[in-house]
């Protein structure tokens, strides 16, 4: 018999063994922060898009986007293989379904994550005082952000509207985090690493308690 | 299998009472408003909006956490009276916060000389009233009753954070909205006893018309539930 969290780990290796298969969500993601961090500049202009509180906030507003993409990817391609209605099958399906997607959806964000910080760091000529401080914020700020994103795309499923409704549910439900990891991303870029470390534990706060709210209601939405 | 079964004291019986006393408050709130309260010291006759204000913001969090609690209610029992509290509430709630928010534009332009300015309060307001306006979309795109009530009652549950962080936004962050005067960490209310009193008369009333509406509402929700079952 296989433990809740042996099933969550089956589903989440699931996940990255089809991600490894044919990797269009992580493509998707990374591509899409990419042209973000290119036209930052272009857009804000190159001066001021050095500014920690406006690089922080666009690499955060970028990587919730990309976090968006490669959920509905992942559960588009559960949809179109009628995968999901097996896994929601089994004992504990559910539950293993948004926790396991949850978990695969923050090591694919890592890796967006990583890629895009490099890419700002130096396309941008970003200087950053505490590195790893920074590394920190990121760290905890990709742990923050899928237990929403999985949980809105998860509740929009099947509809039809759902491109539309999951940045609309999404955006304002994630907003805490947001203005978490852009303060502690800005304030390790500038070297307050009091007020990065602050903002860290509010990101790791703010990720155990939506993830334990989203594993007690969310399977039961899942159909 | 959900069931329309539901007391129907509160939105048979209750209603009309209900109505006459939300008239007969308003009646009351308006008169102590618009002249027993004394004018501000500094804003003159601009800050009775806050008379207004103040409930519409008040009723906008007790009608999210209402959302909230039924939610949880449906998702424990699947009886039909949760759901139809939570729609009726959350489209009060909508309501009240973007009330909120025009009155707080009015009230902005001749006191800080903009209708809206970026300030914590005021976005966190907005963020609120989006994200029901999403949970209010949510309801709308799903067809099937059961899985819509499950998917908004999810949303109902997570949405509830937001209450706290608008009302707390102004002790968090550097602020121009004025910081709380009654629900204040510090202690007693800073305000002056008749416009204290014309205020709690306020939020009295409006809180009466709330429930009224709810009432009113929730009728329609289980009547449209009836005939659907029909």
């Amino acid at each position: 018999m296989t433990s809740a969290f042996g099933r969550t780990l089956l589903v989440a290796g699931r996940e990255i063994r089809a991600e490894r298969r044919a990797p269009d969500g992580l493509v998707a993601a990374v591509t899409f922060t990419a042209v973000l961090v290119l036209l930052e500049s272009l857009v804000v202009g190159p001066g001021t898009v050095r500014a920690p509180q406006i690089a922080a906030a666009l690499f955060w507003i970028a990587l919730l986007f990309a976090a968006i993409l490669a959920a509905a990817r992942s559960f588009d391609r559960e949809l179109e293989e009628d995968a999901i209605d097996a896994v929601i099958a089994l004992e504990g399906g559910r539950d293993a379904l948004y926790g396991g997607k949850a978990l695969a959806l923050v090591g694919l964000l890592g890796l967006v994550a990583a890629v895009g910080l490099l890419l700002s760091i130096a396309l941008l000529d970003l200087s950053v005082a505490l590195a790893g401080h920074l590394a920190l914020v990121v760290v905890l700020g990709v742990v923050a952000l899928p237990p929403i994103v999985v949980l809105d795309v998860a509740l929009t499923l099947r509809l039809r509207a759902r491109a539309m409704l999951v940045p609309i549910l999404a955006l304002p439900m994630l907003v805490p985090q947001l203005v978490a990891a852009t303060q502690g991303s800005a304030a390790a870029m500038t070297g307050d690493a009091t007020g990065a470390l602050g903002w860290s534990g509010l990101l790791l706060a703010f990720a155990l308690v939506y993830a334990v709210l989203g594993l007690t209601i969310v399977p039961a939405a899942i159909e | 299998m959900t069931t329309t079964t539901f007391s129907p004291i509160f939105t048979v019986r209750l209603r009309p009472w209900l109505g006459i006393a939300s008239l007969a408050a308003a009646i009351v709130a308006t008169y102590m408003a618009l002249i027993w309260a004394p004018p501000d010291v500094t804003q003159g006759d601009v800050q009775r909006i806050m008379y207004v204000h103040v409930p519409t913001a008040w009723l906008a969090y007790l009608a999210f956490v209402v959302v909230f609690l039924a939610s949880i209610g449906w998702l424990w029992s699947k009886k039909v009276w949760f759901d139809a509290v939570a729609v009726a509430s959350a489209e009060i709630g909508v309501l009240f916060t973007g009330m909120t928010l025009v009155l707080g534009s009015i009230w902005a332009k001749p006191t800080w000389g903009v209708w809206w300015t970026w300030e914590p309060r005021l976005v966190t307001t907005a963020v609120m009233f989006c994200m029901y306006v999403g949970y209010l979309l949510l309801r709308s795109l799903s067809s099937d009753f059961e899985r819509r009530a499950t998917r908004a009652a999810v949303i109902g549950v997570v949405a509830v954070v937001n209450v706290p962080i608008v009302h707390l936004s102004v002790t968090w962050m550097n602020s121009l909205h004025q910081l709380p005067t009654v629900l204040r960490a510090g202690g007693e209310p800073t305000l002056d006893g008749r416009m204290l009193a014309t205020l709690l008369v306020g939020v009295f009333a409006f809180t009466v018309i709330y429930a009224y509406l709810l009432a009113a509402r929730v009728e329609i929700e289980l009547d449209r539930r009836r005939r659907q079952e029909a």
